[in-house]
């Protein structure tokens, strides 16, 4: 197993370098200006001179490799720096975004906090409830409780997030008044109060992320559940005289979970892109809604940063799933 | 714990009520203010961006020398008063501007204004390898400099009847030289903690600043009016979308000002009814028009003679056929449908400020399909069997291009059913914003390169003085391939006599002269039906009803007034 | 229906009647509307030490009938005594303190074994869930078991899918075993095994049954293994026991069509003795079980069908000692004549079969 992750972890490389290359040259290529959304009373010659200030002027194959150096060499020593506070970060120039003219590392960092807590609160409360109504749904199927949660699981998954948030803010912000409909990222947890308030903030984007996610994964965890359900091992353990709980819970659930864990494992990369609809709806600005402006503005070197994250983040959680999946059934040997 | 701090001020000011109610209102208060900006800003230096979302939220800390008030009159800010030809401060030659500081002005950190800033203001912006965004504001100066610690002297390289450029306005405020001066040319996007801190004379300084995210500002201790600004912080948000923005100050209350709300007008009007908010809507120079080409575009010409005076267009350049255009189209119903109280029809190409619009073209604002098909008709263009209009086997059928978005695709629509009506056929196309108003050189699709036959978008100037925005339709000053495209004279009209009234405007000193000369060049260029003015567009923005001293000005930022806004109690 | 040879002891096993319907559900609200009977009227009797083998084409429900008997189904109808218990209508949950007794082994050893186990957790979880019992006690009793089923004991910690079919049906028996059964179902053992293995497994079970005097209920379709491992044999057809019977006089002289045709089907070794079989070979498919057809279930395929076959069904009666037989041929009530040792010509098409390789 350690063999066999060093080895992908290896052949990881040069697909990250491909990736970056692609992502690089696609965002490069593609039509659109930086300056496209200044005001047009700023004249066209000075937007040249703003190209030019930004960096374009170089041909494309030199400000990949300079890129390439910022992003694999010096922004993770900026990072180094500061989580660590060593000394270790060159006096280099870093990965400018071209809307705030800062380092692209800098505004991720400081997007994170938030993302996690809406986004990663959203995707594990998806999961804390679509295990138990997966399987229950699958034990008791085609029962009342499988219905409804048939039900549930499909107005999640086809009504539009756009949609349910935009209820919900106006049932619970604009109607009752319970909670806030925008997100503050300026409050700092320091005591019950502020902590309270930090829940209340949080309740309609997590409930709106919970709800689709939980469709996603109840879905899935039920049809593993019901795939095990039906599997001649699991009688067999009813033959032993075991405890239905210990047959369910025992039997039948870990076998179901392989498949489930490496599908949430899976998942996790979108936890850090953030969800762009539901950040923008309840101003929640995580990495989602930093994607989305740098997208809007032709904010190349920010997409291209963050692209090149998300995609590590996916070469890495891949990796991670399949080593997941060896852990949990002993059937699979990578060697 | 700040917060919640000015939480139990409030408080604390509500018990005190009978007594503080009369009291008079000082610095800080109001407590805490909110403003939500949908669109982030993105730096606090306005310079390196040329946004008007960090023109706006950069005016609170960094002033220009003076301003524009609501009404568009110049106001002194930092200077002890605007110097004119009658008091001495703008030379009889009109080539020097003599600029005085007010005494005793202070930076945020506590250190004195001096004429040296201003100077350093000027090399900041102007260095060739900065990519300042305003730029052009310090174009044709020979000179910027300091005469004493109090007095800056602007020399022109021409006689400039409107030396009011440069320092003046929301977009050429004043940099501390202290602060700036390790950030010249390519090193400005270096000093991040400048860019998005700097030092300033305004009411508020920034304590804490998140690129795209939130700024939170705190009163200015060295503030020059000591009892303001009366809100002690305000806090900055940014990001969302327009209709939370919006429903954030008229149902739930939590902001108290939302800026640029582009909503259709139903969504306005809906969220009004909740009571708790008011909207602003003021007019400034922002029109949403239709440019006609007066050259060909036609795709079987070389790409550096395409859309070049060297071949005029085939149908446009007859005024009867961009007259009739022009008539068939009911710009009333266009503003009620994508506008509603924002927008106001025009036939205007310079509809502000209003002393400046003309009020002699209100006729086209009535929609006239039969004089449209009867000038259609005098200039030959017949109509064949499927309805649309020949002349010597040529079909009338334009091209139609825009940027992609919404209210522009109905816009789209239904001026395509009505020059329909009259025997035009119209081709539509929408390109994303980011290419049609990019300056790609290689792209087919921008609005600079124009090569269709006609294409709408809305466009503005800077301050009160439409000279620079008139000079545009010069001749020669249009997108030539020579010049790799850039050019200001996007639909490339060429009218000798415009020009020569142009440069007499140019010359003219005289505020009264100039305003005439302004409405005949105007009026010359829409008679010509030269382009079609649609709608005059309003700054949209919406606040609290207990928010008060907010002053809506489009000539400025909208936070000129900052520090007299204040909360009203009762 | 006791067995007169056998009066002196009480049988270990007795099934009386047993059902078992699965419901058909039809349409958007899921209404019943029908049931497969796969286990339609069963009645049996095991005496301990016993062999009961019981075979049938596929679907005739004898799988059905091994689980039902250990009630891995709640049965629809019938009682089934175990040992003296009736746990025909038991709850589940007090039928657990009696699994221990009752066990099964399974027919795919690869399926029925839990991947994510090792073969120590396998075979232990029964002692884990039964008995009170210390880990080294425990592992004792796993080693013990591994031993008596031929499973090296450095195996215990490895997992089903490192093991070959054989071994894991070794695994199956020895888990079965584990905490001292007296009666063991075995559901097709050695269908999904090689030929080469299928003998050792059965000699295992034989030595086991010899050393333990273990009952087996032990389902197969082959009926050259039943004939070696049985002591009796019952024959089902479409969720009834046609025909029951001590092994030699069945297998000698079959007295119900079908059995005679199931066992004219058995290819001979002999291709002396092969020339003269008439294979007869039936026609048609098994009716199905949601609507097995009216009076006896085989008379759409039987070669000696009568008219009074469509009409009634037939009785099971002891037509001999310790033979039980339901067909109108070998009711004295019924008037016929009645053909026996070979198959009647006419019903069914007779073939002889073509040396000894086909």
């Amino acid at each position: 197993m350690l063999n066999f992750t060093i080895r992908r972890l290896v052949m990881a490389v040069p697909t990250v370098i491909i990736i970056s290359l692609l992502i690089f040259l696609l965002l490069d290529l593609a039509p659109g200006d930086p300056t496209a959304q200044l005001p047009l009373t700023i004249p066209l010659e000075v937007r040249d001179e703003i190209r030019l200030a930004l960096g374009l002027g170089d041909p494309v194959i030199v400000r990949y490799f300079k890129w390439l150096q910022m992003m694999l060499v010096n922004e993770p020593l900026h990072a180094l720096e500061q989580v660590t506070g060593w000394n270790v970060a060159p006096d280099t120039q870093r990965i400018l975004s071209w809307q705030s003219r800062s380092p692209v590392g800098d505004i991720i960092a400081q997007r994170i906090p938030q993302t996690l807590w809406v986004v990663g609160m959203g995707y594990l409360f998806g999961i804390l409830i679509a295990l138990p109504i997966g399987i229950i749904s699958a034990y008791k199927q085609y029962s009342w409780f499988d219905q409804l949660g048939t039900f549930i699981a499909m107005v999640g998954f086809s009504v539009p997030v756009f949609f349910t948030g935009v209820v919900l803010i106006l049932v619970f912000s604009v109607w009752l008044g319970w909670f806030p409909s925008m997100y503050d990222t300026t409050l700092r947890v320091t005591d019950w109060d502020s902590f309270m308030r930090q829940v209340r903030q949080m309740v309609l984007p997590v409930s709106v992320l919970a709800l689709f996610n939980a469709a996603q994964i109840s879905r899935f965890m039920r049809a593993s559940m019901l795939d095990n359900l039906n599997m001649d091992y699991v009688r067999t353990a009813r033959a032993k005289g075991l405890r239905e709980r210990t047959v369910v819970m025992v039997h039948v659930l870990r076998n179901s979970m392989i498949p489930v864990v490496t599908v949430i494992a899976l998942g996790v990369p979108s936890v850090f892109s953030g969800a762009i609809i539901t950040e923008t709806i309840f101003r929640v600005n995580g990495l989602g809604a930093l994607l989305i402006n740098a997208i809007y503005a032709n904010d190349i070197p920010m997409i291209q940063t963050l692209t090149f994250i998300f995609a590590v983040l996916i070469v890495l959680f891949n990796l991670i799933a399949d080593v997941i999946y060896g852990i949990l059934d002993p059937r699979i040997r990578y060697d | 714990m700040r917060l919640k701090a000015t939480l139990w001020g409030a408080a604390a000011a509500l018990a005190l009520v009978p007594a503080a109610a009369m009291a008079e209102r000082e610095r800080g208060s109001s407590g805490h203010l909110n403003i939500i900006y949908w669109q982030a800003v993105s730096t606090m230096n306005p310079f390196l961006s040329g946004g008007t979302k960090e023109m706006n939220a950069s005016s609170i800390v960094l002033e220009p020398l003076a301003r524009f008030d609501a009404a568009g009159e110049l106001v002194a800010w930092l200077a002890e008063e605007i110097p004119t030809l009658d008091n001495g401060g703008v030379s009889e030659d009109l080539k020097t501007i003599t600029w005085r500081l007010k005494e005793g002005l202070l930076w945020s950190d506590g250190t004195p204004v001096t004429a040296a800033d201003v100077v350093f203001t000027h090399e900041y912006c102007t260095h060739p390898e900065g990519g300042c965004s305003y730029r052009d504001r310090f174009a044709g100066i020979e000179s910027v400099v300091a005469e004493d610690d109090h007095t800056v002297v602007i020399t022109f390289e021409d006689a400039t009847p409107n030396p009011y450029i440069p320092f003046v306005g929301a977009g050429s405020p004043i940099i501390q030289q202290a602060q700036f001066q390790n950030c010249l040319g390519a090193r400005a996007p270096e000093c991040t903690d400048a860019n998005f801190a700097p030092v300033g004379t305004g009411p508020y300084v920034v304590t804490d600043f998140r690129p795209n995210d939130v700024i939170q500002f705190e009163a200015n201790p060295n503030y020059r009016v000591p009892t303001q600004p009366y809100f002690a912080t305000i806090t900055w948000a940014g990001g969302g979308d327009a209709t939370g923005a919006a429903r954030a100050v008229f149902q739930t209350g939590e902001m108290d000002y939302a800026w640029n709300l582009q909503l259709a007008p139903e969504v306005i009007e809906q969220m009004q009814s909740g009571g708790q908010g008011e909207l602003l809507v003021d007019f400034g120079p922002l029109m949403e028009r239709i440019e006609l080409n007066f050259t060909d575009v036609s795709a079987d010409l070389p790409d550096d003679e395409r859309g070049t005076r060297m071949h005029p267009h085939p149908i446009l350049t007859d005024i009867r056929v961009r007259e009739a255009l022009s008539r068939a189209i009911d710009r009333e119903l266009l503003t009620e449908i994508g506008y509603g109280p924002t927008g106001r029809a025009t036939c205007n190409f310079i509809v502000a400020p209003p002393a400046m619009a003309s009020p002699n073209n209100d006729n086209c604002l009535v929609q006239d399909m039969d004089r449209a098909n009867e000038l259609l008709d005098e200039a030959g263009w017949e109509r064949g069997p499927d309805g649309i209009r020949t002349r010597d086997g040529m079909r009338l059928e334009l091209l139609f291009n825009t940027s992609t978005n919404a209210v522009r695709q109905d816009f789209q629509a239904l001026i395509q059913q009505w020059w329909r009506e009259i025997g035009v056929d119209t081709r539509l196309r929408n390109i994303d914003a980011g290419v049609f108003f990019g300056s790609d050189p290689s792209s087919p699709d921008t609005y600079v390169k124009f090569w269709a036959d006609v294409q709408m978008y809305a466009s503005l100037f800077e301050g009160t003085d439409p000279t620079p925005h008139l000079e545009q339709r010069r001749c020669g000053r249009e997108p030539r391939p020579e010049t790799q495209w850039p050019g200001q004279n996007i639909n490339r009209y060429c009218n000798p006599e415009y020009d020569a009234l142009w440069a007499e405007l140019n010359r003219e000193p005289d505020p009264e002269r100039r305003q005439e000369l302004v409405i005949a060049l105007n009026d010359m260029f829409v008679q010509d039906f030269a382009h079609l003015p649609l709608v005059a567009r309003g700054r949209v923005s919406a606040k609290s009803t207990d928010l008060g001293g907010v002053v809506m000005n489009v000539w400025d930022s909208e936070h000129w007034n900052q520090a007299e806004w204040y909360r009203i109690t009762e | 229906m006791a067995d007169p040879a056998r009066a002196t002891t009480e049988p270990l096993v007795q099934v009386r009647d047993l059902k078992m319907h699965f419901p058909v559900s039809r349409g958007l609200l899921g209404r019943k509307t029908g049931a497969i009977k796969a286990v339609d009227g069963v009645s049996f009797d095991i005496m301990p030490r016993e062999t009961l083998g019981m075979v049938g084409e596929s679907g005739c429900g004898k799988s059905t009938t091994g689980r039902a008997v250990l009630r891995l189904y709640d049965i629809t109808g019938g009682s089934i005594r175990i040992n003296g218990t009736e746990i025909g209508q038991m709850s589940q949950s007090a039928l657990r303190k009696h699994r221990p007794t009752m066990q099964m082994v399974f027919q795919d050893p690869q399926a029925c074994l839990n991947p994510r186990m090792t073969l120590a957790g396998l075979i232990g979880e029964p002692l884990d869930e039964h008995t009170g019992w210390s880990r080294a006690r425990k592992l004792e009793r796993i080693y013990e078991l591994m031993d008596a089923v031929g499973l090296n004991r450095n195996f215990a910690n490895r997992y089903p899918h490192e093991f070959s079919g054989g071994q894991r049906q070794r695994i199956g028996i020895a888990r079965a075993l584990a905490l001292n059964p007296s009666f063991i179902v075995c559901d097709e053992p050695i269908a999904a095994l090689d030929v080469s293995i299928q003998a050792q497994v059965v000699n295992l079970l034989e030595e086991l049954q010899e050393k333990l005097g273990l009952t087996y209920l032990f389902i197969s379709h082959d009926l050259s293994m039943v004939r070696h491992i049985a002591t009796r044999v019952a024959v089902m057809y479409l969720g009834k026991v046609v025909e029951i019977a001590p092994r030699e006089a069945l297998y000698a002289d079959p007295l119900h069509p079908y059995t005679q045709a199931l066992l004219s089907s058995v290819p001979d070794p002999d291709p002396e003795t092969a020339q003269q079989v008439r294979r007869i070979i039936l026609k048609g498919d098994v009716p199905s079980p949601a609507n097995p057809p009216q009076g006896c279930n085989f008379c759409t395929r039987c070669p000696a069908v009568m008219p009074v076959c469509r009409e009634i069904e037939p009785e099971t009666r002891e037509v001999a000692p310790g033979r039980f037989v339901a067909c109108h041929l070998h009711d004295a009530s019924v008037p016929t004549s009645i053909p026996t040792g070979g198959p009647t010509p006419g019903g069914a098409s007779t073939t002889n079969q073509q040396g000894g390789s086909s």
